[in-house]
C-alpha cells in the first residue's frame, strides 16, 4: 500500500499544503504569478520568467499536454528509428502545481455535489478509485479538506486523514499562536503535518521499492 | 446488497438511459439526472489526467468507482466510449459480473435493434424487461 500525495485545501478553496512521495511524474512549479509561499517544498520559479512583458505567462492546460502526447505517439508510429528521442519525450510532463491543485479541487467539488444531490442527505463521498490510483477525502466541519492519493488496492484511508487532522494539524497548526490561520497569502509550512502519512509510507517502503525494481 | 440504479451515458457525455431499481435513493427529476450524468462524464476525463504515476505506453484509465457512506457507484467504460454507471449499496459483490451481463443485454437488445439510433435515448422495451429481470434477480 503506497501513498502518492497529500493535499490540504482550506475553506477559501485554495491549496494550503501539499506533500508527495513516490510520484514518477514530477509536479512542476507554478508560475510566478500564482506562487504562494509555504504550500509545498517545490523549488520556486525563477524570478525572470520567459513571459511577455505584460505578465501573461503561456499557461499550460490539460489539452496542450494531450496534443504533445498525441504528436509523440504519431511520430513513434511513423518513424521507428528515432526511438531514443521519443522515449525521452513520451513521458508527458506534469502540469504546473497550481493547475493540478485546481483540477483536484474541481473533481472533489463536483463529485461531492453529485453525491449530495443523489442521496438527498448532506453526505459527502469518501473515496473514488481509478485503475491507477485511489483518492480519499476527509472533510472537517470547518471546511478543511484533506485529500490523500494512494494505490488502488488500499482500503479506506479516511482514518489516516482523520488522525492527521486530530493529531498534528490541530495541535501544531490551529493551536499554534504564530501561524496565521485562514490567511490567503501563506500556506501551512509545517513539518509535523506530514508526519502521519510519512510513517504510513515508510511502513510500506520495502514493498514499493521491490515493485519499482 | 441492492442495486439502486443504472445510467447509460453515450460517447459524447449525454444520458441515454436511466432507471432506478430501489427506493433507497430519492427519485430525481429527469433534468437533474441529465446534469449529473454530464458531470460524471467530465469527472471521468479529468481523473485520468490526475494520475500520480503514469506508466509510459499504458493508456491511463479514468474514474472507475466512487463511494459515499453506505452506497457507491461503479463505472464501466466500453471500448466504444459508452459508460455504464451502476449505483449500488456498499457491501456489494459480483459487480464486474453484473456489468458484463448488462453490457451483453445492451448489445443484444439495443445495438442489434435496426431501429435504434446510436447516441440517442434508448427506447427499447426488450432492453428494459431484460434489465428488470436481471435486477430483480440481484436485488431479491
Amino acid at each position: 500500500m503506497t501513498i502518492y500525495s497529500l493535499y490540504i485545501f482550506d475553506r477559501h478553496c485554495e491549496c494550503v499544503y501539499y506533500q508527495d512521495w513516490h510520484r514518477t511524474r514530477p509536479v512542476r512549479a507554478p508560475p510566478q504569478t500564482s506562487f504562494k509561499p509555504g504550500v509545498h517544498r517545490l523549488p520556486p520559479p525563477p524570478s525572470t520568467t520567459s513571459s511577455q512583458p505584460n505578465g501573461n505567462v503561456n499557461r499550460e492546460s490539460i489539452f496542450s499536454e494531450n496534443a504533445a502526447a498525441a504528436a509523440n505517439r504519431n511520430s513513434l508510429v511513423s518513424n521507428g528509428t528515432s526511438t531514443s528521442q521519443s522515449n525521452k519525450l513520451s513521458l508527458p510532463k506534469g502540469l504546473p502545481f497550481d493547475e493540478e491543485a485546481k483540477l483536484v479541487y474541481g473533481v472533489i467539488l463536483s463529485l461531492r455535489n453529485m453525491v449530495k444531490k443523489l442521496s438527498g442527505r448532506d453526505e459527502a463521498f469518501t473515496s473514488y478509485s481509478t485503475s491507477s490510483y485511489k483518492l480519499h477525502l476527509f472533510e472537517t466541519p470547518t471546511n478543511y479538506k484533506f485529500i490523500l492519493l494512494s494505490d488502488p488496492s488500499s482500503d479506506s484511508l479516511r482514518f489516516v486523514l482523520r488522525q492527521l487532522y486530530v493529531g498534528p494539524f490541530l495541535e501544531y497548526v490551529i493551536r499554534n499562536p504564530l501561524v496565521k490561520v485562514d490567511s490567503r497569502e501563506e500556506g501551512v509550512d509545517n513539518d509535523q503535518v506530514s508526519v502521519v502519512p510519512q510513517q504510513w509510507s515508510q511502513r510500506d517502503r520495502f514493498p514499493t521499492s521491490s515493485r519499482h525494481q | 446488497m441492492t442495486i439502486h440504479g443504472l445510467w447509460v451515458i453515450s460517447k459524447a457525455g449525454g444520458l441515454v438511459f436511466s432507471r432506478s431499481y430501489s427506493d433507497v435513493l430519492p427519485p430525481q427529476p429527469v433534468n437533474t439526472i441529465l446534469t449529473l450524468a454530464g458531470i460524471l462524464h467530465g469527472i471521468h476525463a479529468i481523473t485520468a489526467k490526475l494520475t500520480p504515476t503514469p506508466i509510459p505506453g499504458v493508456p491511463v484509465g479514468g474514474l472507475e468507482s466512487f463511494e459515499a457512506e453506505g452506497w457507491g457507484g461503479k463505472v464501466f467504460l466500453t471500448p466504444t466510449g459508452t459508460k455504464f454507471v451502476v449505483l449500488h449499496s456498499i457491501p456489494q459483490t459480483g459487480l464486474d459480473e453484473l456489468m458484463k451481463r448488462i453490457y451483453e443485454i445492451y448489445s443484444d437488445a439495443v445495438m442489434k435493434n435496426p431501429f435504434h439510433t446510436p447516441e440517442m435515448p434508448i427506447n427499447s422495451s426488450l432492453f428494459e424487461t431484460k434489465l428488470q429481470t436481471l435486477m430483480s434477480g440481484v436485488n431479491a
